[in-house]
């Protein structure tokens, strides 16, 4: 079992070079997630720049947008922040610190 | 279009895992009610984890550590974790698991003649949907992914891209407001946060909850989509609100926490019912035999479905910023912005700041964050009270949500990096032998 969960690294008897590697190897799959993600970025800005996808590029001037707001019988008549979109879309936050402090007290050490 | 057949897919057991898109993923969807801090999202197979401690790297709080003499990783504490899954998609050796998936729940409502299932995809789905079809990265798929959608037996496509443009106008009103009301007793605080990143979100609560007032206060635009969809969209389809079954569709794994908040259920039910992610949807539109590469392209069904660019630009680190600049401009020079293109906000990495010249008004200065380790930066800097900005976007995921944790892994992260391992292992060997 234990030989099992030996790493790879371990198992190369590499031990000296271990921790050296370790920053290595995340640098380096930084550096190749960066370029993967960089080609996905790309396909979003020609995307919005390309009229046959979005005829419209600015949220103010989607037809269904000026729709929702419309002042006279529009869902949201009130606009944007209005009474309904207070009740719908808006919304209140949580404090969740106690529960980081109790997993310090319990020992655990974490970067921030 | 005549939906594919669905009855030869069966539920597993609750608890057995699967493979989905080359992660496993236990099927497990968490009941109304269940305490998502109680939930792991992600964790590490003990018998996988080679201990090279990549994860711990990507890993902005730390929540993912060794937990032995052998260097195994686990995610610690479900509290710690903002659900990222920024370890999971950089494990060279794919050994962590996503712990909640409602693909089975949704197979099953999909199957129900009763249900009016309603899907609701985020704007990076359908720039890394395609890569698991073949298509090169980053590849736009945005007509085929509504046609398998349809193709899937969903009764409504309506898209979270059209709450993207909501969310501007909601956000970006709440900005103006916030500008003018300073001086006056009881004004909000500036900076203003973005609210649409669920693993920024509960990174503030958890670690600056003491800043939660400069968040804005609007939700995402799922959070918005999903009561919607059983108020308005109920009302414009003249649906019953309880019989919609609303499934988020989104290129993340925090996503899944945010959709379980019980605090979301305004418009009179859980406002979102279901969430998967991008891998999944690939899983589902593979299981049900649906040939996605020769789908037809087509629209979203009106109402809640129509976008514009500023919409699908919320998936790029920067994209929500550029798009209420956009709205802001206007609204604050009362003139029309000619070249809607704001590209000193656009970011790839790290921490981009800009002062952006509003004729009639003045100077907006503002900041983006990709990766939490420089939100944290920018968190520290308002807590001290010395950040300059008005407005500030951060997103958990490096580069954005095109970079989620949910989304088609990088083929080469797990390849390139074994090579690139034992290509150093063995220089190392050979540098000692020379010199011995
Ligand atoms: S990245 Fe994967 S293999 Fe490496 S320590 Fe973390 S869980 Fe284990
Ligand atoms: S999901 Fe994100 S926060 Fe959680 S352990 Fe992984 S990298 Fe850290």
């Amino acid at each position: 079992m234990i030989m099992k969960r030996r790493s790879f690294l371990k198992a190369c008897g590499v031990m000296a070079g271990y921790a050296v590697l370790t920053v290595n190897v995340a640098s380096e799959a930084f550096a190749a997630a960066m370029s993967f993600v960089a080609l996905r970025q790309k396909s979003v800005y020609a995307a919005d720049a390309n009229p046959k996808i979005y005829t419209y590029r600015k949220s103010q001037d989607n037809p269904m947008i000026v729709k929702i707001y419309n002042h006279k019988d529009g869902f949201l008549h009130d606009g944007p922040c209005g009474h309904k979109s207070h009740e719908l879309l808006h919304t209140h936050y949580i404090d969740r610190s106690a529960k980081l402090a109790a997993l310090k007290a319990k020992g655990y050490k974490l970067s921030i | 279009m005549v939906p594919a057949d669905l009855s030869a897919i069966h539920p597993q057991a609750e608890g057995s895992m699967r493979l989905v898109e080359g992660v496993m993923s236990r099927n497990y969807a968490p009941k109304d009610g269940t305490d998502p801090d109680k939930i792991t999202f992600v964790q590490v197979d003990a018998d996988k984890c080679e201990a090279c401690g990549a994860c711990e790297e990507f890993c902005a709080t730390g929540a993912i550590q060794s937990i032995n003499d052998d260097g195994i990783h686990q995610v610690v504490d479900p509290a710690a974790c903002m659900n990222c899954g920024q370890c999971l998609v950089n494990c060279p050796y794919g050994a962590i698991y996503e712990g909640v998936s409602f693909v089975d729940e949704l197979f099953a409502k999909l199957k129900d003649p009763d249900t009016v299932v309603v899907s609701m995809p985020a704007p990076s789905v359908r720039y890394g949907l395609g890569e698991c079809f073949g298509a090169s990265t980053g590849t736009y798929v945005g007509g085929k992914m509504h046609a398998a959608l349809r193709k899937l037996g969903f009764d409504y496509i309506w898209d979270t891209e059209y709450a993207a443009d909501l969310t501007i106008m909601e956000e970006g009103t709440e900005l103006i407001q916030r500008v003018k009301e300073q001086g006056q007793k009881d004004a909000r605080p500036l900076p203003q946060f973005t609210s649409c990143c669920p693993g920024w979100i509960k990174f503030t609560e958890t670690f600056y909850p003491d800043l939660m007032p400069n968040l804005s206060s609007c939700k995402s635009p799922i959070g918005m989509l999903g009561p919607l969809a059983k108020t308005y969209g109920a009302e414009e389809t003249d649906t019953k609100p309880k019989k919609i079954y609303t499934v988020s569709i989104m290129p993340c794994i925090a996503k899944k926490y945010e959709g379980i908040r019980p605090e979301l259920n305004d418009s009179g039910f859980s406002d979102i019912d279901a969430t998967i992610n991008t891998r999944e949807l690939a899983y589902m539109i593979k299981a049900a035999g649906i040939d996605f590469n020769s789908l037809p392209d087509q629209d979203p069904d009106p109402v809640l479905g129509e976008s514009t660019g500023a919409a699908t630009i919320f998936g790029n680190s920067g994209g929500v910023m550029e798009a209420a600049l956009r709205l802001a401009y206007e609204v604050l020079s009362g003139e029309k912005l000619n070249n809607p293109d704001i590209k000193v906000v656009r970011t790839h990495e790290g921490i981009n700041t800009a002062d952006v010249n509003v004729p009639n008004f003045g100077v907006v200065k503002v900041a983006v964050a990709s990766g939490l380790k420089n939100a944290a930066k920018l968190c520290d800097e308002v807590r001290a009270g010395k950040s300059p900005y008005h407005f500030i976007e951060i997103m958990t995921c490096p580069g954005g949500c095109v970079n989620g944790g949910g989304q088609p892994l990088d083929p080469e992260i797990q390849a390139s990096l074994f090579r690139s391992t034992v290509a150093q292992i063995n220089k190392r060997f050979r540098a000692r032998k020379i010199k011995a």
